[in-house]
C-alpha cells in the first residue's frame, strides 16, 4: 500500500497529464485556424497548398498530430514553447509578461473577496434570522446576481468619469515614473480592477461562510461549551475556526476560476492579464499561445486543489491520519 | 479593521451619492503638445514592416508611417507628396521609374538615408520576406525586376509590367527600410524585440507589451520639427473605455472611430470635439458566387435594387455614413464614377426575379426555376454591431421580393475558415457574408482585377466571391498596364460599370470617420481621405496649416441633429452617461451602503437559540 501523500502524487499527476492533452487537443478542434485568421481570405484563399503549410511551419503547425503533441510535450518539459501566430514572439515570454498583472490583480482580489466575505458571513451567522443578516445576505445575493461587466462598468462611471480618482485603463502610468511613485501609480490603477473582481468572488465566500456557521453553531460541541459557561467569544472562535474548513477548499478551488474570470475584468479595464491574452487568442485561435496559457492555468488550478487536499488535515484534527498508514477516506 | 474599512467605503460611497459634477481626471497628463495621449487599438510588436501582428488594422499603416517613411504620401491621394523621394520620372513604357531622393536625409540612429537603402528596401521585399501587408505591391503588382543605384541620391525601379500607379502603390505605401540594420538579417519577422530605426517623424522609444508605446518627435525631421514632443499610445480595446477616458481627459484622442450613438453626446461635450476624416472604409455584402441561389446574377442584382442604403445609413449609422453604390468605388476615390446614388426599385427587382423565372411561393418566398427556395444565409461577424442590424434592415427589404436572407452571427475565426476557399476551384462553405475593407482599395484600381479576377493560383484575391468572368479580367489586366491616364480612368469606369451589373458584392456603407479629440490637448488634426486624423501630417509643422478650418466645419457637419428612429437603440454598453446606468450605479450604491451599514452593526446580538 502506498503512502497517502505518494498516492495523492500520483493521482494529481495523472490530472495534470489528461488536462495537458486536453489542452493540446481542444483549440484544434475548434474550426477555422491561424491562417485563415491572420490572412484576408482572398489571400488565404490563394495559397497553394506548399504555401499554407509554409505558412503552419513557421509555427509548428504543419506537422502530423500526433508529432505536434511530442513537440509540445517535451517543449513543455523543456520549458520552451512554440511562438505566438499573431505576435510571431515566443508564447513564454508572452505568458511572463502578463503572469505578474494577473497575480497583482487576481491575488489582491482573492484575498481581499475571502476577508471581507468570510467576514461579513460569519456576522450573518451569529445574528441569524435577524433583520441584520436577512439584510446583509440580500445584498451579498443581489452583488453576487450582478454580471461583473457591469459592475466594471459601473465602478468606471463612478470612480473614473464621475468622481476622476481612478484612471481608466491600463495597469502602468502612460507617464515614465520610477520608485514610489511607479508604485503609486500601479496601485492606483489596480484599484477597480481589484474592486470589480472582489465584488464578483464576495458573494460566493459569503455564501459559503454564513452556512458553515450556522451548521457549526448548531453542534452539540457548542451547546456543551456554552453550558460550561465558557465566554461567548471564545465560543464563538471554536465554532468559527471549524467553519473555516469549507470557506477554506471553496476559496483555492476558486482560484483557478479566478484567473480565467478576470477576463472581462481586465478587458474593461484594459489591464494586461492572462485572461485577457486567452479571450483573444481564443478569437484568432492561436494555437500555441492557447496551450501556453491553458497550461499555466491547468496547473495552477491543480496546485490549488493539492494544497486544499494538503492543508485540509492541517485544518482539521479529525481527518488527520497517520501519513504512512490508512486512507483518508475511510 | 473591518470598521474602519467599512467607514473609508461608506465614505467613499456617500461622495459618489452627493457630487453630482463630473470632474477631470490627471490634469497633468497629456494636457499640452508636450505629451499627447492617443488610444490605439491593438498591440503592433515593435512596428517594424517584418514583423506586425496586423492585429490593429485598419489603423496598422499609419502607426507604422509614424516611424518610417515611404517614397511618397499618400496612396490615397490624387497627388501623393513627395516625401523621402523629391521626385519619380518613369520610362516611356511606365516600366521603369528613376527617382531623385531628399538629400541630408538621416536615420534615427544618426546614419544618412541613401539611394541604397531603397534599393535594399524593394529587393528585400521581393527576395527576403515577401510577405504581409507592404511586400505584394512590390513582389505582385507591379512586379519589382531590380534595382540600379545610379549616385547617393538617385535610384532607378524596373518592374516586369508597366508600372502606371507606382506614386500611388508601392510609392506611397511602401516604408523605407535602413540597410545598414536589415542587410544581415535572414528571419526579418523574428525581430520583434529590438526598436524600430527609421526615417519618421517619431523615434518609438519604449515599448510596453500590449500597454503602450512611448515615441519621442524627431528633432531631425527633414519635414520640420513635429509639433508633439511625445507620443503615447496606450493599448485600449474596448471603446467604452476609450470612450470613458476620453471624458476624465486621460485621453487625448483615439484611433476608434466614434460610434454613430455617441455622436451626440459628445457633440455636447464642452471639452471635446468631432473630426470627420474618412478612411474610405467599405462594409461589403460579398456572395459566394458559385453556388445556387446567389449564382445566380439576376437574383443578385435584384438584391441590389431591393436593398435601401439610404435607409441602411440613416437608421443604423444615424445618418454618419455614405450609402453604398453599385459601382464600388467611394464617392471620393480617385477611381470614382460620378454615378448618381442607386435608386431602390423593388418592382423592377420583381420583374427581374420573374423573367428569371423564380415563382412567388406560398410562405412568400420564391422559388427557383429547380424548385429551391431563395434562401441566402449571410455571415456576419457577432462583434460587429452595426454589420448585424445593417444586415437585419437589409433582409427586410430581401423579404419584400421575396428572397430570404438569414442572418448568421459567428465569432470572426469561424467565418473566416467557412469564406477560405481551399484551393482555386474549390467553392467554400458560405452563401454570402459581410465583411469591411480598408481604403486600399479605393486607392489602387488593381484591386478590381485584385478581387473580382476568376480566382486562379497565383492571383491572390479572386476567392473572395470566386467570381468568374473573362472579358472582366480582361480589362483589368489591360487597365493595370495603361499608362494614359484618361484612357486607363475610362478603363477603370467600363470596369465598374460592369461590376453594377453582375454584382459579385453588394457595397452597403462607407463609415463617414468621425473621431473625438480634446482640442485644448492638441488641435493640429488634419483631416487625410483615406486616413482618419491618427495619420502623420497631423504631426507635422506643415500640417497645422492643411487642418486649418477642420475644426468648425465638420463638428458643425457631425453635429446635424439625427432623427429620432423606432426599432434601433444604443445596443452597446457604452460609459457616455445614459441615464439608466446612473441610476442603476445610485440603486448599487444604496445597497452596498445598507449593507455595510449592516454589517458595521449595532451592539453586538446573542447568537444562540
Amino acid at each position: 500500500v502506498l503512502p497517502r501523500v505518494v498516492r495523492l502524487f500520483l493521482q494529481y499527476a495523472l490530472v495534470l497529464l489528461a488536462a495537458i492533452t486536453l489542452n493540446f487537443l481542444l483549440p484544434r478542434m475548434a474550426p477555422g485556424d491561424v491562417v485563415d485568421y491572420l490572412l484576408p481570405p482572398e489571400d488565404a484563399g490563394a495559397l497553394t497548398e506548399e504555401q499554407r503549410i509554409e505558412f503552419l511551419g513557421r509555427y509548428g503547425l504543419d506537422e502530423p498530430m500526433h508529432v505536434q503533441y511530442r513537440e509540445y510535450v517535451t517543449g513543455l518539459a523543456r520549458g520552451d514553447m512554440l511562438l505566438s501566430a499573431r505576435y510571431t514572439r515566443p508564447v513564454r515570454d508572452l505568458v511572463l509578461e502578463r503572469l505578474p498583472w494577473t497575480l497583482l490583480l487576481v491575488g489582491t482580489s482573492t484575498i481581499l473577496a475571502i476577508v471581507i466575505g468570510t467576514a461579513a458571513g460569519f456576522r450573518s451567522a451569529f445574528r441569524r434570522g435577524r433583520a441584520t443578516d436577512v439584510s446583509t445576505m440580500s445584498g451579498f445575493m443581489l452583488i453576487d446576481a450582478m454580471p461583473p461587466f457591469f459592475v466594471a462598468l459601473l465602478l468606471m462611471l463612478v470612480f473614473s468619469v464621475h468622481l476622476g480618482i481612478f484612471p481608466v485603463y491600463g495597469a502602468i502610468p502612460t507617464v515614465p515614473a520610477e520608485g514610489l511613485e511607479l508604485v503609486l501609480g500601479v496601485a492606483q490603477r489596480l484599484a477597480l480592477p481589484a474592486t470589480a473582481l472582489t465584488l464578483a468572488m464576495l458573494g460566493t465566500m459569503y455564501l459559503v461562510a454564513r452556512p458553515a456557521l450556522v451548521s457549526e453553531l448548531r453542534e452539540d460541541y457548542v451547546l456543551m461549551a456554552q453550558a460550561k459557561g465558557l465566554p461567548r467569544r471564545k465560543v464563538r472562535r471554536h465554532a468559527a475556526r471549524n467553519a473555516l474548513l469549507p470557506v477554506s477548499t471553496i476559496a483555492l478551488i476558486n482560484l483557478g476560476n479566478m484567473v480565467g474570470g478576470a477576463t472581462v475584468i481586465e478587458t474593461v479595464f484594459s489591464y494586461p492579464g492572462l485572461g485577457r491574452l486567452i479571450y483573444e487568442s481564443v478569437l484568432s485561435r492561436d494555437y500555441p499561445v492557447l496551450q501556453g496559457a491553458f497550461f499555466i492555468l491547468a496547473v495552477t488550478v491543480i496546485l490549488a486543489n493539492l494544497v486544499a487536499d494538503l492543508l485540509y488535515p492541517l485544518l482539521d484534527p479529525r481527518v488527520r491520519q497517520p501519513l504512512t498508514t490508512r486512507s483518508v477516506g475511510a | 479593521m473591518v470598521r474602519r474599512l467599512v467607514v473609508a467605503v461608506m465614505a467613499l460611497g456617500l461622495a459618489g451619492g452627493l457630487l453630482a459634477s463630473p470632474a477631470a481626471l490627471a490634469d497633468d497628463e497629456g494636457a499640452s503638445t508636450e505629451r499627447l495621449t492617443v488610444a490605439f487599438n491593438a498591440f503592433e510588436n515593435n512596428l517594424t514592416p517584418f514583423t506586425l501582428s496586423m492585429q490593429a488594422l485598419p489603423n496598422t499603416p499609419d502607426l507604422v508611417h509614424l516611424v518610417y517613411d515611404a517614397l511618397f504620401w499618400s496612396q490615397a491621394s490624387a497627388e501623393p507628396r513627395p516625401m523621402l523621394a523629391e521626385s519619380a520620372e518613369p520610362s516611356e513604357d511606365f516600366s521603369s521609374w528613376t527617382i531623385e531622393l531628399r538629400e541630408g536625409v538621416t536615420w534615427h540612429d544618426g546614419e544618412p538615408f541613401t539611394a541604397d537603402d531603397v534599393a535594399f528596401t524593394y529587393r528585400y521585399f521581393t527576395d527576403v520576406h515577401p510577405m504581409g501587408r507592404f511586400a505584394h505591391h512590390v513582389y505582385d503588382i507591379p512586379p519589382f525586376s531590380d534595382a540600379e543605384v545610379i549616385d547617393e541620391h538617385t535610384v532607378v525601379l524596373n518592374f516586369d509590367a508597366p508600372a502606371p500607379t507606382f506614386l500611388l502603390l508601392p510609392g506611397g505605401d511602401v516604408p523605407i527600410v535602413p540597410e545598414h540594420i536589415w542587410e544581415d538579417i535572414e528571419d526579418p519577422g523574428a525581430e520583434t524585440e529590438m526598436l524600430p530605426v527609421g526615417t519618421g517623424p517619431f523615434e518609438l522609444v519604449d515599448i510596453e507589451p500590449d500597454q503602450l508605446y512611448r515615441f519621442e518627435a524627431n528633432e531631425d525631421y527633414f519635414l520640420g520639427r513635429p509639433t508633439v514632443d511625445e507620443l503615447v499610445l496606450p493599448i485600449v480595446e474596448d471603446p467604452s473605455s476609450v470612450f470613458a477616458a476620453l471624458q476624465t481627459g486621460e485621453l487625448d484622442s483615439a484611433v476608434h472611430p466614434v460610434p454613430p450613438e455617441l455622436v451626440d453626446d459628445f457633440e455636447d461635450h464642452d471639452e471635446i470635439e468631432i473630426a470627420q476624416s474618412t478612411r474610405m472604409e467599405s462594409v461589403i455584402l460579398y456572395f459566394n458566387v458559385r453556388d445556387e441561389p446567389q449564382s445566380d446574377p439576376a437574383v443578385r442584382k435584384a438584391l441590389a435594387l431591393a436593398i435601401d442604403r439610404d435607409e441602411i445609413v440613416d437608421t443604423v449609422m444615424q445618418g454618419h455614413a455614405v450609402p453604398g453604390r453599385d459601382t464600388f468605388t467611394h464617392p471620393e476615390s480617385i477611381w470614382a464614377t460620378d454615378d448618381p446614388v442607386q435608386d431602390v426599385d423593388p418592382e423592377r427587382a420583381d420583374e427581374l426575379l420573374e423573367e428569371a423565372g423564380y415563382e412567388l411561393g406560398d410562405d412568400g418566398v420564391r422559388v427557383s426555376p429547380d424548385g429551391d427556395p431563395v434562401e441566402i444565409e449571410v455571415l456576419v461577424s457577432s462583434f460587429a454591431p452595426q454589420h448585424i442590424r445593417a444586415m437585419q434592415l437589409a433582409a427586410e427589404h430581401a423579404q419584400e421580393i421575396g428572397i430570404e436572407l438569414a442572418v448568421e452571427t459567428l465569432d470572426p475565426a469561424t467565418i473566416a475558415d467557412r469564406r477560405s476557399p481551399n484551393g482555386p476551384d474549390d467553392s467554400p462553405d458560405v452563401d454570402a457574408y459581410i465583411r469591411a475593407m480598408e481604403a486600399h482599395m479605393h486607392a489602387d484600381p488593381d484591386a478590381m482585377i485584385h478581387f473580382f479576377g476568376t480566382p486562379q493560383p497565383g492571383r491572390p484575391g479572386g476567392g473572395l466571391t470566386g467570381y468568374a468572368n473573362p472579358e472582366f479580367d480582361e480589362l483589368a489586366e489591360q487597365a493595370a498596364v495603361e499608362t494614359d491616364e484618361e484612357a486607363r480612368l475610362e478603363m477603370i469606369h467600363d470596369l465598374q460599370a460592369m461590376f453594377a451589373q453582375e454584382v459579385p458584392a453588394i457595397i452597403l456603407y462607407h463609415p463617414d470617420g468621425l473621431y473625438a479629440y480634446r482640442p485644448a490637448a492638441y488641435d493640429g488634426w488634419v483631416e487625410d481621405p483615406g486616413h482618419g486624423i491618427f495619420n502623420k501630417l497631423s504631426f507635422l509643422p506643415g500640417g497645422q496649416e492643411a487642418a486649418e478650418g477642420l475644426d468648425e466645419q465638420t463638428a458643425e457637419e457631425a453635429a446635424e441633429p439625427i432623427p429620432e428612429q423606432d426599432g434601433i437603440d444604443a445596443g452597446e454598453e457604452t460609459a457616455a452617461g445614459t441615464p439608466w446606468l446612473w441610476i442603476a450605479g445610485g440603486v448599487l450604491l444604496a445597497v452596498l451602503l445598507l449593507v455595510l451599514l449592516f454589517l458595521r452593526g449595532r451592539a453586538r446580538e446573542e447568537v444562540y437559540e
